[in-house]
């Protein structure tokens, strides 16, 4: 079975870090055995500690997320419609996003109230730009003998939209979904590092100023987990919904 | 006029007015003639100009790093099924992370420095690297590697005449966008720990709320990252002009 073989890997070098870290082959204060490591996650976990901030940062991403698709999809669609405004608008985003989004912190804590707000909008930017990027992608490279066929059959405005530009535009669409939900994560959890005090970003942060070095691989690998888990997740979803569909890009 | 700078032109003109006008507080948000002149006379003759080259230093050794390994990774990878299977867990599991977690452990390993700062930007773009290569590797058209073995190519000029080649366009990809992700994680990195840099220069100015400093350094990065990802973009169009670029962003 392929799944099962996936594990035999790391499951090998599991069990080598805790022969070696209990053998003292590498220092057990930077190495921590993975089996205290699991201790550490179970005690986070028990004392509601972990849950509190996983939940934080799981309800900016979401946040984060819901308002890039949204804002992303219809402006990447306006888009890849009408020249004009990708005239206007390719020059400013061409600029703005290749600026690392932490740094749109301070920026946006001028214009809304610092806190919960301005960690949710900051992790959005990044997120918006994939998904309009992709999305307009996804209109122009649709067949144009397709569309002009649809509209010699009488596809007009909506019809034309609803049946040929959207299921056209999708596989792209969904690439930038997946792509801007791993954003909207490592973002929020950026941000959370630099600003919150709460959030995974803000626990892994604290545990390494007092040196909690088992606490920080335990909320490493719950971080990574969520990670995997949306990108994953998503690819899922897709997959059920719209089993036609590919996903164009390589991961 | 280049039509794609009137609406960048008229915005940083409405915001020009506002500011003056004092419809939005200039405080936060001082006009761009003031952003602009602020940025000329810190190069001049404050510390702008070797922040630049900071940032630039790490970017350059970041991104090296990760191109000397994560392309013969990728590439190893894409012909060695024993190697792809023992490894592609740990890459699917460590390529959503954010890497910016990763942060606090080289902090410990390595001290508070240049080694842990670089090495957390490197290892963005490794992963960005080495799985466009695999990709490149893995999407080739077979038919080409049956040509060539038809033609008797073997072992390394299999390697050097058809598998490379078609998996360049891969590459460069692959090293355009870790090179974007290297900045982006430079930059935060900075802004989180380091005490120099672009990226620290946005922070500090942001405490102190030196506003024109601020927009100058976040403007900087901005320009920064729009021409490296341009530049290696035309060189690729430029070396690669056979072949159409395989990906969207």
């Amino acid at each position: 079975m392929k799944g099962s073989r996936r594990l035999v890997s790391p499951l090998l070098l599991l069990a080598a870090w805790e022969w070696a870290s209990a053998a003292g082959v590498v220092r057990e204060a930077f190495f921590p055995r993975p089996s205290t490591i699991l201790v550490h996650l179970r005690r986070l976990a028990m004392d509601g500690t972990l849950w509190s901030h996983t939940a934080a940062t799981l309800t900016r991403v979401g946040w984060a997320f819901a308002a890039a698709a949204v804002l992303g999809v219809a402006i990447g669609l306006a888009m890849g419609l009408s020249r004009r405004l990708r005239d206007g608008l390719d020059p400013v985003f061409a600029v703005i996003y290749p600026i690392p989004s932490v740094l749109f912190l301070p920026l946006v804590s001028f214009l809304v109230p610092a806190g919960e707000l301005a960690t949710v909008i900051t992790s959005a930017v990044t997120s918006f730009f994939l998904v309009a990027f992709s999305t307009t992608h996804g209109v122009r490279q649709i067949d144009r003998l397709v569309v002009e066929a649809a509209i010699h059959y009488g596809a007009r405005g909506r019809r034309l939209f609803t049946a040929v530009l959207l299921p056209g535009a999708l596989p792209h669409v969904f690439t930038g979904l997946r792509l801007g939900l791993g954003f909207a994560l490592i973002v929020a959890v950026a941000v959370e590092i630099v600003a919150a005090s709460r959030g995974l970003g803000a626990l892994l942060w604290l545990s390494w100023q007092v040196l909690k070095v088992e606490d920080m691989y335990a909320i490493f690998f719950v971080i990574a987990a969520i990670g995997a888990a949306l990108s994953y997740g998503l690819a899922a979803v897709r997959a059920r919904l719209l089993p036609w569909v590919q996903d164009v890009a390589t991961r | 006029m280049r039509p794609g700078l009137v609406v960048p032109l008229a915005l940083l003109g409405l915001w020009e007015a506002a500011a003056r006008l004092a419809i939005v507080s200039p405080r936060y948000f001082p006009p761009p003639t003031a952003v602009g002149a602020g940025l000329v006379s810190h190069f001049v003759e404050g510390d702008l100009g070797a922040e630049t080259l900071t940032t630039l230093a790490r970017l350059a050794a970041a991104f090296a790093l990760a191109a000397v390994t994560g392309v013969p990774l990728g590439l190893a990878l894409g012909r060695i099924r024993a190697l792809r299977e023992a490894i592609d867990p740990y890459i699917a599991f460590l390529f959503p992370v954010p890497k910016i977690a990763l942060l606090p452990f080289l902090l410990i390993l390595l001290g508070v420095g240049e080694p842990a700062f670089v090495l957390t930007g490197a290892i963005s773009a490794f992963f960005q690297i080495t799985i466009s290569t695999l990709a490149g590797v893995q999407t080739m058209d077979p038919r080409l590697l049956e040509v060539g073995r038809n033609y008797g190519a073997e072992g390394w000029r299999l390697f050097r005449r058809i598998i490379l080649p078609a998996a360049l366009p891969s590459i460069f990809t692959g090293l355009r966008l870790g090179l974007g992700l290297a900045l982006v994680t430079i930059v935060a990195v900075e802004f989180v720990t380091a005490k120099s840099g672009l990226g620290h220069l946005v922070y500090r100015h942001w405490q102190m709320l030196s506003t024109v400093e601020m927009y100058g350094a976040f403007a900087l990065v901005g320009a920064l990252g729009l021409a490296l990802t341009r530049g290696l973009g035309a060189l690729q169009r430029r070396m690669l002009a056979w072949q159409e670029e395989p990906g969207i962003v």
